[in-house]
């Protein structure tokens, strides 16, 4: 299908629906941003009453892998917004491209966390619920709640990781049947809040879970 | 297009600059109450994404209106949630009234 110009009937003009999808997506991470606020919450409550547990816990995280994936998330941000920038110049292979080396990295990110990490922590016994806990105690309790907040916050994390990948390929199939253009792109940049908020879900978790506490 | 490249190439310098800042203050010796603190270039990092990769200020005032809604309720769910618990001193129970 070659690329038009969208106009559906409720809107005064192309640029009216473009700006209401983008507002649209807007107003869903706003909710967004308060599903996880009461993810925070939960970790400064916990916290602050079991402190040296949850640094015991941040201490027995695997930071090179954290690390890693911090810089792998802020790099498919970069990369998808390069083709967001090529599709502006109306070059559509180019975007294809990014979209595919961003699914990439978005697909490396989750098999470091799931496949290595998560595995890794179970073999560690690290699982919270773990009869044979590592942490043993008086630190046991805050550590066992700091990994609750660890295996919760990271599964959330990974299910809109999931979506975004889903999302990711729609995109790519879209721009194979050409119809994204400079004039007709709105779908890539929805797309693109998307996955850049959920880099920023990760930019907070990744200290709360890994850093905070860790050198003490 | 070369400004675009250039400019989303300093963004992503500046996030990894940032991070590393992150992983460095973490090893600082701070006392438990500021270690929290560890997370300020993390909240730097969150603004620098908004504003190089998510260009809300390219956005409508309504898109503006949501991003800034998003922090303001944000702050309130956290704020007020957080009163209680970090003003609240916590007796030690006797020993005899646990069991």
């Amino acid at each position: 299908m070659a690329s038009t110009v969208r106009q559906d009937f409720q809107y005064a003009s192309p640029t009216h629906q473009a700006e209401t999808a983008i507002a649209g997506m807007w107003l869903f991470l706003a909710t967004e941003v308060l599903f996880f606020g009461g993810l925070i919450l939960c970790w400064i409550y916990s916290r602050h009453f079991n402190a040296p547990g949850f640094d015991a816990g941040a201490r027995q995280t695997a930071l090179w892998i954290g690390t890693l994936n911090t810089a792998i998330l802020v790099t498919s941000s970069l990369v998808y917004a390069i083709g967001l920038a090529f599709v502006r110049a109306g070059d559509t292979r180019r975007l294809i491209q990014c979209c595919l080396l961003t699914l990439a990295l978005g697909i490396a990110f989750l098999g470091l966390k799931f496949g290595l990490e998560w595995r890794l922590d179970f073999a560690h016994h690290l699982f919270p619920a773990d009869p044979y806990f590592w942490i043993a105690g008086s630190l046991s309790g805050g550590a066992r709640l700091f990994f609750v907040f660890y295996f919760i916050s990271t599964a959330l994390h990974g299910l809109h990781m999931v979506i975004g990948v889903g999302l990711l390929l729609w995109i790519i199939r879209r721009a194979r049947r050409g119809e994204f253009s400079p004039l007709y792109h709105t779908p890539v940049q929805v797309v693109g809040l998307y996955w850049s908020f959920v880099d920023v879900v990760w930019i907070i978790l990744y200290p709360l879970i890994y850093l905070v506490g860790r050198g003490q | 297009m070369r400004r675009d490249l250039n400019r989303l190439l300093i963004v992503w310098l500046l996030l990894l600059i940032l991070g590393a800042a992150e992983v460095a203050a973490s090893y600082l010796p701070l006392p438990r109450a500021w270690r929290p603190l560890v997370m300020l270039p993390g909240a730097m990092m969150v603004g620098v994404v908004a504003l190089g990769f998510m260009e809300v200020r390219r956005g409508s005032v309504l898109v503006r209106a949501f991003a800034v809604a998003g922090i303001f309720w944000l702050l309130v769910l956290l704020v007020l949630g957080s009163v209680d618990p970090l003003t609240r001193t916590n007796y030690p129970v006797p020993d005899a009234q646990l069991r």
